[in-house]
């Protein structure tokens, strides 16, 4: 049950906190396709980052020490390099869909097919080859928080709770997590959050009452890439060994689902990803998850195909976007191009 | 006022874009003299005894723009710290001994790679003035055949391959079962009794079959000498193009909770998920082809095989006709190199091991040369279980 909990929240919380990356354009009337892109790009930057910092001799003792606070510190600096590189490239979607009016969806899909092709090319000048990783060490033995960290046995029983949650994990996790829920706060309970939704519903209500639709939209995507590229980082942190190679394994796209599949709304978007990362994580280690502890493994004793349990989480969200979707609704203004002169 | 600023904003990023490959084409401006003169300087110039490969570029810049040594990628990276990384190794250092002009050519297409790109590939060597193209891989077969028709002047090395009745290509292939055997045995005598074995080429790729299957003999022959009982986890899965990949990195992190204590991770890139599985999870990993032990402290031991070396006898042997039809005969039998050859085996210089010894270890090796130990080379993808080992194949 724990490996259950801890390899379902490594899947689910990249998708979680790109899938709100989208909200947050969308909300503000972007139709942000660029998603996979910017976390292809946020990755890359992430690693780029901890590649060419471990070198610093701050860093190397602090690994040589276990040092842990130092690296988690690094850690965090990477993830805010990788938030504001992510919103420098998304700069690009939005000054072509705000200023010049473009197609939101042909916009999105220029940077998703730049994205791979620059990093792949970054990459090669960099390093020569295919694959951008860390210098020394992985990312386990350097980023991630375990008994060892703070000196107590392997045999040491933490109790469920302190197992599943304090042990194994990444700090990253529980940071994307707080930041999900402020950002939900932010966009539900505070004035600028019904400025930015309001600019995706009926923008020239909103500039008739002096909200100025061009900054919402900028802040949104801003925000949205941002998380984007954070979460594009995240991923390749927790569950690529802090690797970048110009590929997500589709995340961005996933996350693109995922909000369409959580309505646009923070916590069916937490519930859709969580469901999501458990399906995944049944997919690929179905034979060895033990759910009450009792040393059975049935799901690989009933005998299913091994195919079939690659293909559930894809079925799964077919099977509640078909029953769900009826009741979605996308912000009514979204994709629109915003004209002042069209009132 | 607006249009200038959105114009201003526009062209920084787009400066911003090539600022940020710039301290990169300087590095490779100012590496480029080493390029040329690292090679040519082997010769006469006092060499370190044994120069490491990675002291010599992998690109170098000929001067005449032809490239008399190119070697051609498998699947995955150049720099898979593996198989590919492992055979160029003995193409560079080859190329440094004997101071010729060496280059390296992945087929396009990356992990999808069809014929057609291996041909071009090898094609393009060719026209770059290849003397010896060497191909890693069993999968370059359909392209080697082809361009090997087409250039019959340009020797080619088939690593990990056949003989094709050709007299200017040579197949080499290794005994991997030996070392196969030598890990296995070495990981039940280290006192595992939990083993994993995650290959590539998702079963059909004979050079990791017989790794396995060696691996499993191993395994049983230590656990028949302890009597011991001994489980192993045996899948090719997520490994059909040799690359890393989350799902990969979760199926080993479970493996590890359920208490498996090492894994064979048999598979360059493959490598990376599974090292990174063990060491979130405090497992153990056994490396492949070449000693692995630098990339991760997770590693216990590695099965290696000699393609670095048997890439420099061959390039030896292309040297002049005699020698290269000395090494190849008529071309109708595949070279293939084991223990006897000091091709397979553990690495002895990084040994970590404490329940058996490297003297232990290489009175088996002898043993296994002078055919007293007698392992199976079928192409088995799945074995199965024996009295001591209980293989349970994952699909």
């Amino acid at each position: 049950m724990t490996f259950l909990i801890q390899q379902t929240l490594l899947y689910a919380v990249p998708l979680m906190i790109v899938a709100l990356a989208g909200v947050f354009a969308e909300r503000s009337g972007i139709i942000n396709l660029a998603l996979e892109g910017i976390m292809i790009f946020g990755a890359f930057i992430g690693v780029l980052f901890v590649h060419s910092m471990q070198n610093l001799e701050v860093f190397t003792t602090a690994a040589r020490e276990g040092d842990w606070l130092t690296l988690q510190g690094l850690e965090l600096l990477a993830m805010v390099v990788a938030a504001i590189m992510g919103a420098v490239f998304s700069l690009l979607l939005s000054f072509a869909s705000i200023n010049l009016r473009a197609d939101q969806t042909i916009g999105g899909t220029a940077l998703n097919l730049m994205a791979p092709a620059l990093v792949l090319f970054l990459i090669r000048v960099l390093v020569n080859q295919n694959t951008l990783q860390m210098q020394t060490g992985d990312a386990a033995s350097w980023f991630m928080i375990k008994k060892s960290t703070f000196g107590v046995k392997k045999s040491v029983d933490w109790g469920f709770f302190g197992e599943t949650f304090l042990n194994k994990i990444y700090i990253a996790t529980y940071i994307c997590i707080i930041i999900f829920i402020v950002l939900a706060i932010i966009l539900y309970k505070t004035r600028f959050g019904l400025r930015l939704r309001s600019c995706g519903e009926n923008p020239q209500a909103a500039d008739s009452l002096g909200i100025n639709v061009y900054k919402m939209r900028y802040i949104g995507t801003t925000i949205s890439g941002a998380l984007a590229g954070m979460g594009g980082f995240v991923y390749s942190l927790t569950t690529a060994n802090c690797t970048a190679n110009g590929d997500v394994a589709g995340f961005g796209f996933l996350a693109l689902a995922v909000m369409i599949f959580g309505n646009w709304k923070p916590l069916n978007i937490a519930g859709a990803s969580l469901l999501f990362g458990l399906f995944k994580c049944i997919a690929a280690a179905y034979s060895s998850i033990d759910i009450n502890g009792d040393g059975v493994y049935w799901l690989a004793q009933i005998g299913i195909s091994s195919h079939l349990y690659r293909m559930l989480p894809y079925l799964v969200t077919l099977v509640v976007l078909a029953f769900t979707s009826k009741k979605s609704r996308a912000p009514k203004a979204e994709g629109i191009p915003y004209d002042k002169g069209s009132r | 006022m607006k249009k200038i600023l959105a114009f201003l904003l526009a062209a920084l990023m787009v400066v911003g874009l090539f600022a940020g490959c710039a301290p990169a084409n300087n590095d490779e401006t100012t590496e480029a003299p080493d390029s040329t003169t690292a090679p040519q300087g082997g010769d006469e110039t006092t060499e370190p005894p044994a120069p490491s490969a990675d002291d010599i570029p992998d690109e170098m810049t000929s001067s005449d723009g032809k490239y008399q040594i190119a070697f051609v990628t498998d699947v995955g990276q150049l720099k898979d710290k593996s198989f590919n990384q492992g055979t160029y190794d003995g193409v560079k250092l080859y190329a440094a001994e004997a101071g010729k002009s060496y280059k390296y050519y992945q087929p396009a297409g990356g992990n999808e790679a069809t014929d057609d790109d291996r041909y071009d590939a090898m094609k393009l060597a060719a026209d770059n003035g290849a003397e010896v193209v060497v191909c890693a891989g069993f999968m370059q077969e359909k392209a080697l055949a082809k361009a090997a028709e087409e250039f019959p002047d340009v020797k080619f090395v088939f690593i990990d391959g056949w003989a094709m009745g050709r007299t200017n290509v040579a197949g080499i292939n290794f005994q991997e079962e030996q070392c196969g055997y030598l890990a296995g045995y070495a990981a039940v005598k280290e006192g595992y009794t939990k083993l994993g074995f995650s290959g590539g080429g998702g079963g059909t790729n004979a050079a990791c079959n017989r790794y396995g299957y060696g691996f499993v003999q191993g395994a049983d022959a230590a656990a028949k000498e302890l009597g011991v009982k001994v489980e192993m986890n045996y899948s090719w899965l997520y490994g059909s193009s040799f690359s890393a990949s989350n799902e990969l990195q979760t199926m080993a992190a479970g493996w590890y909770q359920t208490g498996t204590e090492v894994i064979f991770a048999c598979g360059g890139a493959m490598f990376q998920s599974i090292s990174a599985a063990a060491s979130a999870e405090d497992g153990a990993v056994i490396g492949v082809d070449v000693d692995q032990s630098f990339e991760s402290p997770t590693v216990i031991t590695s099965a290696m095989k000699g393609i670095g070396e048997a890439a420099m006898q061959a390039l030896k042997a292309a040297e002049t006709e005699e020698s290269w039809n000395a090494f190849i005969g008529d071309g109708t039998t595949s070279i293939t190199l084991g223990a006897k050859d000091n091709a397979v085996g553990l690495p002895t210089a990084t040994w970590s091991l404490e329940g058996w010894s490297v003297e232990e270890y290489e009175a088996m090796l002898a043993d296994i040369v002078a055919g007293k130990i007698t392992i199976d080379g079928a192409d088995v993808p799945e074995p199965e279980s024996t009295d001591n080992v209980t293989v349970n194949i994952i699909k």
